[in-house]
Order: C-alpha cells, then sequence, then structure tokens
C-alpha cells in the first residue's frame, strides 16, 4: 500500500483534533461551576419558566407534581440544597434515574415530557425572578 | 436497483433493526439523555465502506423508519433522523478524505456529528438552551461508542466481508 492511498497524515491531523476536543471536553467539566452553596432551581417546560425556587430557603422536604401536554407528569421532590424528579410517566425514565441534582453542572431534562430542569447559581438571578 | 442489490439492502436493514432492538433493551448505562452505545452505526459504517453512501442511507433510513413504527415514542424517531444523517453526511465525507481507510476515526466522527444532530433537535424541541451543559458529556461518550463501533465494523470488515464478497459484487 503505498502514501497517496493510506493517508496517514490526515489521520493523524484529525486524531489531534479528537484529543484536543477531548481534552476541551474534559477541561469544560473541570471549570464549570462546581458545587454552590446557593442555588436555584428553574423549571422550564416547553421552553417557558414554571417555577424558579431557592433551594438553600427550603426548609422541609416537599413533592409537586408538573403536569404538560398529552399527560405527560412528572412528580419533583424538593430538599433543602437539592431537587430531583421522583416520578414520571415518560417511557424511558432517565430523568428519574439521574436523581438529585445539587449544582449546576448538569440539567435534569425529560426529553419526552419536555422538562428541564436547570440549577443556577443565586449570584446570577436577580430577586424577583425567585418565588420564597 | 436490482432484486440482488434490493435484498441485500434488506437484509443489512434487518440486521441494523434487530442490533438496534437487542441494544433498546439494555437499560441506559449512564443517567444522561441521548448517550447510548449505537451498535446500529456498525451496519450503517459497514454498508458505507463496502457499498455507497446512498446504500447506506437507504438502509438507514429504512432501519429508522421501522422502528419508528415498530418501537417508536413518536418524537423519537426526528432525534434519530437527525443524529442519522448527519452521521451518515460526516462519516462519508470522512470516508472521502481518508480514502476508506482508519473506519474507528471516520465511526468517531459520526458518533460526534450523531449527538449534536440530537442535542440540536433536543434544543428545538424542550425550547431550552441549557441542553447545551450536555454537551461535553456527549461528545466524550461518543468518542467511546464511535471507537467501538468502528472496531466494530473494521472486524466486520475484515473477517466477514471476504465470505460475502460474491454478495458485493455489482
Amino acid at each position: 500500500m503505498n502514501n497517496s492511498s493510506f493517508p496517514k497524515k490526515t489521520a493523524l491531523a484529525l486524531t489531534g483534533l479528537l484529543l484536543l476536543l477531548a481534552a476541551g471536553c474534559i477541561l469544560w467539566l473541570i471549570l464549570a461551576k462546581g458545587p454552590s452553596d446557593h442555588c436555584i432551581a428553574q423549571i422550564y417546560q416547553d421552553g417557558v419558566l414554571l417555577e424558579s425556587i431557592d433551594l438553600s430557603r427550603v426548609e422541609a422536604p416537599y413533592e409537586f407534581t408538573v403536569s404538560g401536554k398529552g399527560g405527560a407528569s412528572n412528580t419533583l421532590r424538593v430538599t433543602k440544597d437539592s431537587i430531583g424528579i421522583i416520578s414520571a410517566n415518560c417511557p424511558d425514565r432517565i430523568c428519574v434515574h439521574q436523581g438529585f441534582i445539587r449544582t449546576p453542572l448538569l440539567p435534569i431534562t425529560c426529553l419526552p415530557n419536555h422538562l428541564v430542569i436547570q440549577l443556577v447559581p443565586r449570584d446570577t438571578v436577580g430577586p424577583d425572578a425567585t418565588t420564597y | 436497483m436490482s432484486a440482488k442489490k434490493l435484498t441485500l439492502l434488506a437484509l443489512y436493514t434487518t440486521l441494523a433493526l434487530s442490533i438496534y432492538a437487542v441494544e433498546s433493551a439494555i437499560p441506559p448505562l449512564v443517567p444522561i439523555p441521548g448517550i447510548k452505545l449505537g451498535f446500529a452505526n456498525i451496519v450503517t459504517l459497514f454498508v458505507l465502506s463496502r457499498h455507497s453512501a446512498r446504500d447506506a442511507l437507504w438502509v438507514l433510513l429504512a432501519r429508522i423508519l421501522l422502528a419508528g413504527f415498530l418501537f417508536g415514542q413518536g418524537i423519537s424517531m426526528l432525534y434519530s433522523l437527525a443524529g442519522g444523517i448527519l452521521c451518515l453526511v460526516i462519516m462519508s465525507g470522512m470516508q472521502a478524505l481518508l480514502r476508506k481507510h482508519f473506519l474507528p476515526l471516520t465511526s468517531i466522527f459520526g458518533a460526534l456529528a450523531h449527538n449534536i444532530g440530537q442535542l440540536l433537535v433536543a434544543g428545538l424541541v424542550l425550547k431550552s438552551f441549557y441542553v447545551i451543559s450536555y454537551l461535553p458529556y456527549l461528545m466524550l461518550s461518543a468518542m467511546v461508542t464511535g471507537l467501538f463501533t468502528g472496531l466494530c465494523a473494521l472486524m466486520v470488515n475484515r473477517f466477514i466481508s471476504p465470505h460475502i464478497k460474491h454478495l458485493s459484487s455489482e
């Protein structure tokens, strides 16, 4: 096999590109904001902000259900500094398996029910956006 | 399309659909939506490298449509289509660039494209920009699963292709 039919340089360049991308992703995850004591949980459905909860001010844990189009239903549990989906009627229940989140690193997403729960550090949210 | 070619592509589709069915029976490995093994892509990659991008597209579309009807969750077909087509476009570009060598490399780029396609659809469906938080996880998982499916396709090419050579001669 001669060099012209075996594009070694292209392959090396592409491998290098992949390594850079991997390093970039790892760096992103490391640099992303870690645990924060004061998080606001924002609950979005179909891009609409349904509720905004200051997790640091939750005194007693409580549960509530978010309903959406087509009978979609997710039950959320809120405790001090964490929030999670404890039951849902979506087919895969990935959102339930994700458990409770307490950092802004990864939102909980229920794709079938169009629900996103995102934590944001309190200092980036104005006081008006918060329900106590 | 000759009857022989049609039969061959139908067989590839059956294979891809079977792999897809088995894979969807495996519970999610990590609790992050969008991360999956993507073994059905072994077939797409194999058809792409042994036949042509057009044949691979037929097999891909047939597999996605049938999977949608058989195990469909409605919207999941949209994710599969966006991911699958973007993946195939990138993979055929890579195959041209790499002159059909380095299948695992092609497969990794395909997997990256697949996950980006799905993330774009998720962003549109959820109308949320926050899905971007999933990007680094999806990219890293695509590299691992893409490498694995690429190695599988390489093995198939090396060990099985010689035995079915007469099938691909058109």
